[in-house]
């Protein structure tokens, strides 16, 4: 498998032989295939981080978060968050850099 | 490695974003133009109503082009929420002003994604976007023509009903 980022919590990977996505939660890794990973994008890229600071929005600060067609489900606290965005960004950084050098 | 995203994707992902937040705005359109057809329709104003039901229509038609494009080249389509329409109008003219801006905003996020396309050089979304790109400037030349009016017979009772009666969607 082929390591795309690590960012303080998270680790994302590709793998070429089954053509899917890997995040490695530290608990816990689950396999994404593209769409999932572009949905996972989508649910991460909407919470809005603002809110886990004031307590009318998000008094517990925590983010719940079902994967893979519900197949998963995670709780993410403020900092686990901010670091999945970073990793959701930078992973698909990498990913993009990869095809500018693939062709 | 691998080029996996270009295998699963025909698009560029950034420019599905943008593609997506635009098939938000076309439903937004749709929704707005139905409010207005809403309120030409309790004015008795019944060709400006029939024409806004066509319109909305056509923004639908737009949103499911785009929601269609997106899936079929791989990427992932969201359904949007529309929310904040606004009902109240004070006048028949100030509908087809507040439509043209509306278009002149749709214009102006489409030749943004263009734009972003050619800077990522995703040919692929930048042709499919030059019929919405003509499409457009279709569109806001209708809404100028019936503005057009207004200046040309004005707005008083009487006025207002020939304005009606000259009101077609193309």
């Amino acid at each position: 498998m082929n390591l795309l980022y690590k960012s303080y919590y998270f680790t994302s990977y590709q793998c070429d032989r089954s053509r899917c996505f890997y995040i490695d939660f530290g608990h816990k890794q689950v396999k994404f295939s593209f769409c999932q990973l572009l949905a996972m994008r989508q649910k991460v890229q909407r919470i809005d981080i603002s809110s886990h600071f004031d307590k009318d929005l998000n008094y517990n600060g925590i983010e719940v978060i079902t994967l893979c067609n519900r197949e998963h489900l995670f709780v993410f606290d403020t900092l686990q968050v901010i670091d999945l965005k970073e990793l959701l960004r930078s992973t698909f950084g990498i990913l993009e850099l990869n095809s500018l050098v693939s062709h | 490695m691998k080029d996996i995203v270009r295998q699963k994707i025909g698009i560029n992902v950034d420019v599905m974003d943008l593609l997506n937040e635009q098939i938000s705005k076309e439903a937004h359109s749709a929704a707005i133009y139905l409010a207005m057809a809403s309120w030409c329709d309790h004015n008795g104003l019944t060709n400006s109503a029939e024409f806004f039901y066509k319109q909305s229509a056509e923004e639908r038609e737009h949103m499911l082009r785009i929601f269609k494009f997106i899936n079929d080249n791989g990427g992932t389509a969201y359904s949007p929420e529309v929310s904040n329409i606004n009902h109240e109008y004070s006048s028949l003219q100030e509908i087809f002003e507040t439509a043209l801006d509306q278009e002149i905003e749709i214009s102006k996020s489409i030749h943004n994604i263009v734009s972003r396309c050619r800077k990522v050089q995703d040919f692929g979304s930048e042709n499919f976007l030059q019929w919405f790109v003509q499409e457009q400037m279709e569109e806001e030349n209708q809404f100028r023509r019936i503005l057009e009016m207004f200046d040309l017979m004005g707005t008083d009772g009487i006025a207002l009903k020939f304005i009606d009666e000259r009101i077609k969607h193309d």
